[in-house]
Order: C-alpha cells, then sequence, then structure tokens
C-alpha cells in the first residue's frame, strides 16, 4: 500500500474505532462520523487522480451534497435529545423506566 | 516537497486521531479543522485545485460552522482537553491499534516500490487537470436532481425532527 493511501485508510479506521468507542457526548460521535467522511472524500478525490479517469472526479462532490444532508440531521436529533435530557449525554439516552 | 506531502498526510491522520480520541467536542473540531486543512493541502499537491477548493467552502465554511454552533448545545463547564488522563489515554491506545495494524498487515515494506516517471515519483501521482465535476451538470444530471432533491428534503426531516410538544420525533416534552 502506498503511504499517502495508509494515511487516508487509518484516518478512517481511527475515526471509525473513535466512533465505536464514545464516552460520554454525542456530538462526539457525529464527529467521528464527519471525519470518516472526510476521509473518504479525500478517498475519492484522489482515486481518479491516480487512475487518470477524469469523469470520476464528480463522486466527491455527491458524496459531499449527501453528507450535507447527514450533517444536518444529526444535530437535528443532538437538539431534541439535548431538549428531551437537558443534554446529550450519551447515558441519559435509555428507555429503561426502573 | 515530497517530504511536505508526507507531512501533510501525517497531518491528516494526526487530526483524525485528535477528533477519534474523544476530547471534549471544543477541542474535537480542532482536530477536524485540522484534518481538513491538511487534505485540502494534499489534495493542491497533486493539483486537483477544485476539488480542494469545493472542500474548503462547502465542508469547512458550511457544514463545519453549523457543527460549532451544534457544539454551543453540548456546553461542558469543565471541558476536558487533550491534556486530561482519560483522553491521553484513548490517543495512546488508538496510536497502539495503528502501529500495530500497519505492522501486522505488511504495510512498511512496500512503500519504496514503483516506477519513477516524469508524471510520478515512487508512489505519488502527480498532475490531473480536470473537468469531471463538470459533468455533474452533463450526463450526470440524474444523480445532481437525486442530491437536490435529498438536501431539500432534509430541511423538512430536521424540521420535523426538532418539532416537539406531541408532534415531534424525539422530543417527549
Amino acid at each position: 500500500m502506498s503511504l499517502l493511501h495508509l494515511s487516508f485508510y487509518s484516518a478512517f479506521a481511527l475515526s471509525g474505532l473513535g466512533l465505536a468507542f464514545h464516552r460520554t457526548h454525542l456530538i462526539s460521535a457525529l464527529l467521528c462520523l464527519e471525519s470518516m467522511i472526510l476521509s473518504l472524500y479525500i478517498a475519492l478525490s484522489i482515486q481518479p487522480v491516480e487512475n487518470q479517469a477524469t469523469s470520476f472526479t464528480l463522486t466527491p462532490v455527491l458524496i459531499l451534497a449527501f453528507s450535507a444532508c447527514e450533517a444536518g440531521a444529526g444535530p437535528a436529533i443532538l437538539v431534541t435529545s439535548t431538549r428531551t435530557h437537558g443534554s446529550d449525554h450519551l447515558h441519559n439516552l435509555n428507555l429503561l423506566q426502573c | 516537497m515530497t517530504y511536505f506531502v508526507f507531512f501533510l498526510g501525517l497531518g491528516f491522520v494526526l487530526g483524525g486521531l485528535g477528533v477519534a480520541s474523544n476530547p471534549s467536542p471544543y477541542y474535537g473540531i480542532v482536530g477536524l479543522v485540522v484534518a481538513s486543512v491538511t487534505g485540502c493541502g494534499w489534495l493542491l499537491s497533486l493539483g486537483v485545485s477544485f476539488v480542494s477548493l469545493v472542500l474548503f467552502m462547502v465542508y469547512l465554511g458550511g457544514m463545519l460552522v453549523v457543527f460549532v454552533y451544534s457544539v454551543s448545545l453540548a456546553a461542558d463547564p469543565f471541558p476536558e482537553a487533550w491534556g486530561d488522563w482519560r483522553v491521553v489515554g484513548y490517543g495512546l491506545g488508538f496510536v497502539l491499534v495503528l502501529v500495530i495494524g500497519v505492522i501486522v498487515g505488511g504495510f512498511i515494506e512496500g512503500w519504496k516500490l514503483g516506477l519513477v516517471t516524469v508524471d510520478s515519483g515512487g508512489m505519488f501521482s502527480v498532475r490531473l487537470d480536470f473537468s469531471g465535476v463538470a459533468l455533474f451538470y452533463s450526463c450526470g444530471v440524474g444523480m445532481f436532481l437525486v442530491a437536490g432533491w435529498g438536501l431539500l428534503l432534509t430541511l423538512f426531516v430536521v424540521l420535523e425532527v426538532v418539532r416537539g410538544l406531541s408532534r415531534g420525533a424525539i422530543r417527549a416534552v
């Protein structure tokens, strides 16, 4: 694997691990999602450059459009959970009534 | 110049590490900004300046600003920064995972290989002038309309999710 491919591959893996090992804040998990999408964007931008395939340079712009949708829906859920529970701490998100 | 691109690649990984080690969201945003800026520099080194500028304006200037406003809801009176021992522990753990993965996956031996031509050196491809994003409006107009429709739909999704008082999706009060 080339060195710069390892760079965004490991950034993606680290962000995925950060999403899995979230601790207190919901928004930290959302930030890890954004970091995963950023590394995907870089990967999709580099691939047509290295393969000299000009048509595929529109895929990073497309993933940016859909990630904007996700980056809107995520903070909306954050806002509602904060208004319901008073904070966005993840240990508040339980439906147990006991 | 090659070593500067190495430095940008390293900065990208460190930005991702800064987000993943789960500090308070104020400092996680800093890691995301560092990763975005170094990623833009990396794309610029490849010559694709349009995609790099799109990343700057749409991602940094648009989406990240919205995230920063949302972070203001997650206000901690005593935010834990990267010097906090819990965050350092997480960061060291992730670095350990990365190092073990690189060693076990055999990524270290392969990086010296590759041809050296006028357009590339070792593992780096150098140039591509592109007009591929312009195809978004001509051949890819179907996906363009789907993406626009999805963005419009997201506005209504956000409106309905945030609505409260017994008409809302999540809010109970």
